[in-house]
């Protein structure tokens, strides 16, 4: 394609005429297909760079997560007792979580609509589900960072003084199933509404019963890792066992049909 | 697809060989909404082809459906010589390159970040040094580390046109280049598509009829979805060019009065 | 060009023809189905016996609201022969609507996304039905308005996704992104009602008791109501459907008859 043999180096003044047969003659620009991995990492890469530049993301979602928890110190005000806290400890931590995490998915999408970026990056030989797990990477990852800031500060706020068992640990494999599953689908959806009217809303509306049984799993398995395992390690695992499902099956999903999603 | 490699078009002029583009009743339809209907429209290899048109006559479809971004109803294309709508979309993306008025360009990275994200997506041997050439080709050498956000109309523009080149495309769309630009801008951008027009075959979507039919080896008028009329420029009456689009546009205009 | 709309007039009155026969069909289906609906009532309030509430998975008395559910003799149990016929036939109709979405992107026929929708529709409507029933059933037989028991649950989600998906149309003006983001939603939400069904039955949950019926071994004067309020609603359900797909269709017609006159025109 265009690699003239007779000019094998091209020289600047060459290639600054712009003319396809003498600037195609440097073999800086001769193509080869990009391999899919080396095009997810570009990506990534770009969404990284972008959010050390910008802080957006992390930013936005850890004083939301934040702003949650404010509300949660009002609305328990009256509660007084630490161990009623400790039993819808984990419903409110999951609540936390499900809405920060919506605030970041609508916001991934941002920089890739303004100037038709994702138009360009859909223009180039790249692979769809490379672009698909770029995104629910750099989501996850996002996401992740945010969970390391505001699940300590729960626990700090409202569990200061509750009986927390030695299994407290245990929240830890939830929290990642939960945040796998929520970026990837969320991913998905997110591509989605990303060019609909309304889409803040609308992500929410289509991502939340979407995300129910995961977010059911999850919250029955941080609960009891939060109470007490003794005697319930087979729910417990059972209940990560179901989310570590459901987040194969949604991912497959998502990636059989990502390509229908961005594509015509 | 044994040519794509091997034998690279090397024609300056209308008088190529193959055709880069030879689109055969091509239809984009959804329900009683028909963006194109039966456009025929063949693109000899290093031609200009301008297509005119007044807005909603399915100049942006036609660009969108070269582009392989889009899929037609019903009809036949053939890209470069490949099968644009059985063949592997990939393989063609890699051979054509998009200026649109948007630029295109993530606006917190750099231009040379922007280029070489780009030039990694395409596969391209030597990001570095590609992307060095192209910022020298475009004069944006000396704002390489800035970020992309910062740039005027006119440099985001050739930032645009850094980006469609780095795969060294054999077929250049332009959708509304001139858009925003100011006449400096515009000149520039003339100037910068004669640069790099040897070689290359160009689709250009525009509402500019002087620019857009000074520029170009064959021209189309598109409207409702139909070819009203098209050819080659030296075969055509440049009066009759204009009379013709500015009736198309005039009957357009007066539709939606009436309406 | 006269060609192609002589073309267009032979196809519109081949569909004309096609379109008035499936109109009757779907005319008997209606009243086919609503005779062995109205059965199905009839036969459960007339004939079918009495039986008791629902049973624990472990055999036990089940307590909800301080009321003992599981030993009583219930008439509300009646509402088992319409409300397990609906619930069947609803998603019996989500699933069609899926299979559809998946025939829309294979083949981008415009038809598919409409029958796609039109069974969302119809599902819809049964859903609610489903969830007004199963709801009158929760409060009579448990004494409470809601229960997060799986069936219940996941009526609930799926009412939610199917709701979901027609806010999704609403929010995307091109007609044919519509179809497409729309045929990938339904795909998911069929994939995802499932999911939700096995994973809120089998993560239990420490507020409520897990209810399961065991409706299997029906005696024949419960299976005939039951077998006619299935077959009776899902021909009211395929009747509905048709009709509106006739409407559909020559609402169609008209607009690309309409477009060849407004052509002609010019």
């Amino acid at each position: 394609m265009g690699k003239g043999d007779s000019k094998p180096e091209g020289t600047l003044a060459d290639t600054a005429s712009g003319a396809r047969d003498a600037g195609a003659g440097s073999p800086a620009a001769s193509p080869r297909r990009a391999s899919a991995w080396a095009q997810y990492r570009a990506l990534l890469a770009k969404d990284l760079r972008i959010e050390a530049r910008t802080r957006e993301m992390v930013v936005s979602m850890g004083v939301y997560a934040v702003l949650v928890l404010t509300v949660y110190g009002a609305t328990l005000s009256q509660t007084g007792d630490a161990l009623d806290v400790l039993n819808v400890a984990s419903g409110l931590l999951w609540a936390m979580v499900v809405f920060t995490s919506l605030l970041g998915l609508n916001r991934s999408f941002s920089h890739e609509r303004a100037d038709g970026c994702m138009e360009g990056v859909l223009l180039a030989p790249v692979s769809r589900s490379a672009m698909f797990f770029a995104k629910a990477t750099s989501n996850f990852l996002f996401m992740l960072v945010v969970e390391v800031i505001a699940v300590p500060l729960f626990f700090l706020f409202f569990l200061a003084g509750a009986q927390v068992g030695p299994s407290a640990w245990l929240i830890v494999p939830p929290l990642l199933l939960g945040t796998v599953g929520m970026a990837g689908i969320g991913t998905f959806m997110a591509t989605i509404t990303m060019d609909t009217r309304g889409k803040d809303v609308l992500l929410a509306i289509l991502l939340i019963p979407v995300i129910f049984p995961l977010l059911y799993a999850c919250v029955s398995s941080t609960s009891i890792a939060l109470l007490d395992v003794v005697g319930q390690m087979g729910t417990y695992l059972r209940s990560l066992a179901l989310a570590g499902g459901y987040d194969v099956i949604m991912l497959a999903a998502a990636w059989g049909l990502y390509e229908f999603v961005v594509g015509s | 697809m044994p040519t794509a490699n091997d034998t690279p078009p090397k024609v300056t002029g209308p008088a190529g060989a193959g055709p880069a583009i030879r689109a055969r009743d091509i239809t984009k339809a959804f329900g009683s909404r028909r963006a194109l209907d039966g456009v025929d429209v063949t693109v000899p290899a290093g031609a200009f082809l301008t297509v005119f048109g007044p807005n909603g006559a399915g100049k942006t479809t036609l660009l969108r459906i070269l582009s392989t971004l889009a899929r037609p109803t019903s009809g036949t294309l053939e890209l470069l010589g490949a099968d644009a709508l059985h063949d592997d979309p990939n393989a063609l993306r890699g051979r054509i390159g998009m200026i649109s008025h948007r630029s295109m360009a993530y606006a917190d990275l750099s231009a040379r970040e922007n280029l070489l994200l780009f030039a990694r997506l395409y596969g391209v041997a030597d990001p570095d040094r590609r992307v060095t050439e192209l910022l020298e080709l475009v004069e944006l050498g000396h704002r390489a580390n800035d970020q992309a956000g910062t740039f005027s109309r006119g440099m985001s523009q050739r930032l645009s046109i850094a980006r469609a080149l780095v795969n060294d495309p054999e077929l250049i769309l332009l959708d509304e280049p001139y858009a925003g630009l100011d006449p400096h801008g515009m000149r520039l951008l003339d100037d910068l598509i004669e640069r790099i027009r040897p070689g290359r075959t160009f689709v250009m979507v525009s509402h500019d009829l002087e620019r857009g039919y000074a520029l170009c080896t064959h021209a189309l008028i598109l409207a409702r979805g139909r070819v009203v009329l098209q050819g080659a420029r030296d075969e055509l009456d440049a009066d009759d060019f204009r009379d013709t689009y500015l009736s198309v546009v005039g009957s357009l205009t007066s539709d939606v009065e009436a309406g | 060009m006269a060609n192609e709309s002589a073309n267009e007039r032979e196809a519109g009155g081949g569909r004309r023809w096609s379109s008035g026969r499936w109109t009757t069909v779907a005319i008997v289906a209606v009243v086919l189905g609503c005779a062995l609906t109205t059965l199905d009532f009839l036969w459960a309030f007339l004939r079918a016996p009495m039986v008791s509430g629902a049973n624990l998975s472990d055999g036990q008395a089940a307590i909800i609201n301080g009321t003992v559910v599981s030993t009583r003799l219930l008439f509300s149990q009646k509402i088992f022969y319409f409300h397990v016929p609906v619930a069947i036939v609803s998603f019996c109709f989500i699933i069609a609507a899926a299979v559809y979405a998946v025939m829309f992107l294979a083949r981008r026929r415009e038809s598919y996304d409409l029958r796609s929708r039109l069974c969302m529709l119809v599902g819809l409507v049964f859903i609610v039905a489903t969830m007004i029933s199963g709801d009158l059933w929760t409060r009579h037989d448990w004494g409470v308005w809601w229960v997060w028991e799986p069936r219940l649950t996941t009526y609930f989600i799926l009412m939610l996704l199917v709701i979901a998906y027609f806010i999704l149309r609403a929010a995307v003006e091109d007609p044919e992104t519509q179809a497409r983001f729309a045929a990938v939603f339904a795909i998911v939400a069929a994939i995802d009602a499932p999911i939700s069904f096995f994973i809120t039955r089998l993560v239990p949950s420490s507020i409520h008791p897990v209810v399961i019926r065991t409706d299997s071994g029906l005696p024949p004067d419960m299976l005939v109501p039951f077998l006619a309020g299935i077959f009776g609603m899902a021909l009211v359900g395929f009747g509905f459907f048709r009709l509106r797909l006739t409407l559909e269709e020559q609402a169609m017609e008209v607009e690309s008859l309409k477009r060849s006159y407004e052509e002609l025109l010019d």
